[in-house]
């Protein structure tokens, strides 16, 4: 087997099995427990969205909007209408990707701007939605949602979203690398290349647009039946700011730089809410994510493919790919 | 306007009793009210869109920008105590285009120059990265509280008719009309601002007949900034401020441009004003009045996505 190959599927793993392992120490701690959970859902957004604006190039701010439609809806069919959370999953599932299905229809058509300014307008709106209706949604007080079933424990939890992580990062990655997700790489370096070549971008970009909110709507729902509760203000554009943030940190046309990025932001970010130097106590607060803003732009403007994507590319090199014409005319010789 | 008579009769069909049916005087007077305040959402707008039309990008910070303005106004009040907010204005305005200039300078001129792959999305992300970053040093240098400065004007509201004229509110909406007016003349008139609008017709032309399209960039995006900055100070005797004043008033200002078209100014104007009237009489009219406060700023998103859908070149963008 190809040496750098090899390593690459050494330290997957490692990584896994360390995640798998993980729960072991971390149940000692209820907190730092929940912390890490948190982070891997954080890194199935993050990674998600690296799919729609680092590969696909759709740059949308409704991934937090699509994935509090996914809870919303499951936690108010199993309040209201007393469905079990499955069913309620599923169905928040669909409704993000009708929802997306919908703003695709609206925006793809048209450039690329129209998609961003209208996604921001949508999920500030229905946040102040859910704010407003709050008879029906618990406004600020949030609404309530069951958990997955009776007498579940954190560390169940755990491995329920390191499962949906794990599983949602093997679905991004087969799908990048299908015939579809070229399709994706040719629409965003030159959609009127690829149109002339006989993609459907409109279609192909509806599609993936649809895909991505499944996938959020899908992770929302099941996250928030574990925290089981749920405000309008995990769709803030904070929270939004947060997911763009730890993609671009990771490396925004990586789904794994991004994964990584989450869990390291998310993890760090806990930790320096509170930090104590030489005995002086500092309430970081606010000054977290200012300091955070700042890393992102300037990790924008200096280093494009983000900071942990180079790193993690240094430890593990891609298998370098032997020019396919050049093999075939040499007559498979070692090149 | 047709078609918003019918609605208007559908309406009074159906909810009878509503204020906006049975009483003129409260219609007029939500007209009113929706055009003054449209006077500032418009002035808002117009920097936004003026960016849009010389840099080809938005600017995902304008609302910080406009939340800027109205905090260096209040600490400029709380250290002059009496002076009145009408001078703090151009102050606000001043700092928030010297903080715009230096933005462009480090962040977009690279761009420009073509130092940056995918210029396109590196300009929406690095914006709204600027819009997050300022938010949180703000919220983080004066703490999430809710504060005014003193009103314009001390004066009670005036009786004219059925009309309810609330001076404060008249003394902001008159500097939105002196600051468009301005602005007007020195886009229209002046060897700067028709260099500006050049650039945004053409910047190989422009180049060619001796303007630098780099230095034009640059002057939007400040005037840009600086009319966000000023629409903030212009409020903030209005409304209270706190740190995440700017995404609401961004939202308004996306819809603004889209609905006058990307680019135009005209447009922004007259989208100004129609998304003062929408929201003035929209909140007034809603059946139930303590939803139709956080109601308005949900009508703009059916105009967006009307407007996306019927004419995405907007009232008067130009068509590419």
């Amino acid at each position: 087997m190809n040496p750098s190959l090899a390593r690459r599927w050494m330290g997957t793993g490692v990584l896994i099995a360390l995640l798998l392992l993980a729960p072991l120490y971390l149940s000692q701690n209820a907190y730092r427990m929940s912390v890490v959970t948190g982070a891997f859902f954080y890194a199935i957004l993050a990674s998600s969205w690296v799919l729609l604006a680092g590969i696909a190039g759709q740059f949308s701010f409704a991934h937090m909007a699509m994935m509090g439609i996914g809870a919303y809806t499951s936690g108010l069919l199993g309040r209201d209408l007393g469905m079990s959370p499955l069913v309620g999953i599923v169905l928040g599932t669909l409704l993000a990707g009708v929802i997306g299905l919908l703003i695709g229809f609206l925006c793809l058509r048209l450039r690329r701007a129209y998609l961003a300014l209208f996604t921001i307008a949508f999920s500030e709106i229905l946040r102040l939605i859910l704010l407003t209706e709050f008879q029906y949604t618990g406004g600020a007080n949030g609404l309530r949602l069951a958990p997955l079933y009776r007498g579940i424990t954190p560390a169940v939890g755990y491995y329920i979203t390191l499962g949906l992580l794990l599983g949602t990062m093997s679905l991004m990655y087969w799908l990048t690398s299908s015939r579809f997700g070229l399709f994706m790489r040719a629409m965003r370096e030159d959609q009127d290349a690829a149109a002339a070549m006989g993609v459907n971008v409109v279609r192909y970009k509806i599609m993936i647009f649809v895909f991505t909110s499944m996938i959020v709507g899908l992770a929302g729902a099941t996250f928030y039946h574990q925290v089981g509760i749920l405000t309008p203000n995990t769709m803030e554009l904070l929270q939004m700011s947060l997911v763009i943030a730890m993609a671009v940190i990771g490396g925004i046309e990586s789904l794994l730089g991004a994964a990584v990025g989450a869990l390291v932001s998310r993890i760090g970010l806990e930790m320096l809410r509170e930090i104590n130097i030489l005995g002086f106590h500092f309430e970081l607060g606010a000054w977290r994510y200012a300091a955070f803003g700042l890393i992102l732009m300037i990790t924008l403007r200096f280093a494009q493919n983000g900071l942990i994507y180079p790193i993690l590319n240094r430890l593990f090199p891609q298998q370098v790919r032997k020019p396919l014409a050049k093999s075939e005319t040499s007559g498979g010789g070692p090149s | 306007m047709l078609v918003a008579l019918e609605l208007y009769a559908l309406f009074a069909i159906m909810s009878p009793g509503n204020l906006c049916v049975t009483n003129a005087g409260y219609v007029a007077n939500q007209i009113n009210n929706g055009l003054t305040i449209g006077f500032i959402y418009a002035l808002m707008a117009v920097g936004l869109t003026l960016i849009y039309s010389v840099q080809g990008i938005v600017s995902f910070a304008h609302g910080q920008f406009y939340m800027l303005g109205g905090y260096v106004s209040y600490y400029l009040l709380q250290i002059f105590v009496g002076l009145n907010p009408v001078v703090a204005v151009p102050v606000a305005g001043l700092a928030t285009m010297l903080a715009g200039l230096a933005f462009d300078r480090l962040f977009l001129r690279p761009m420009q120059l073509g130092r940056i792959e995918r210029a396109g999305e590196y300009a929406i992300l690095v914006t709204f990265a600027f819009g997050f970053f300022l938010e949180y040093t703000v919220l983080a240098a004066v703490g999430p509280f809710s504060q005014k400065t003193p009103p314009f004007l001390e004066a009670g509201s005036l009786n004219l008719g059925p009309l309810l004229l609330i001076p404060n509110r008249l003394v902001s909406a008159a500097i939105g009309v002196v600051l468009i007016v301005a602005l007007l003349y020195f886009l229209n008139r002046t060897w700067l601002g028709k260099a500006l609008r050049a650039v945004s017709m053409d910047k190989q032309a422009a180049a060619v007949v001796g303007v630098n399209p780099l230095t034009m960039n640059t002057l939007a995006f400040g005037i840009g900034t600086m009319l966000a900055g000023m629409s903030g100070a212009a409020l903030i005797p209005i409304f209270t401020w706190v740190p995440w004043v700017g995404s609401t008033a961004a939202t308004r200002s996306y819809v603004i441009i889209v609905l006058g078209g990307l680019g135009s100014v005209r447009g922004a104007l007259f989208g100004g004003l129609i998304i003062g009237l929408v929201e003035a009489l929209g909140a007034g009219c809603y059946p139930d009045p303590s939803k139709g406060a956080a109601y308005k700023t949900a009508f703009g998103l059916i105009i967006f996505a009307g407007m996306l859908l019927l004419r995405p070149t907007g009232l008067f963008g130009r068509r590419e």
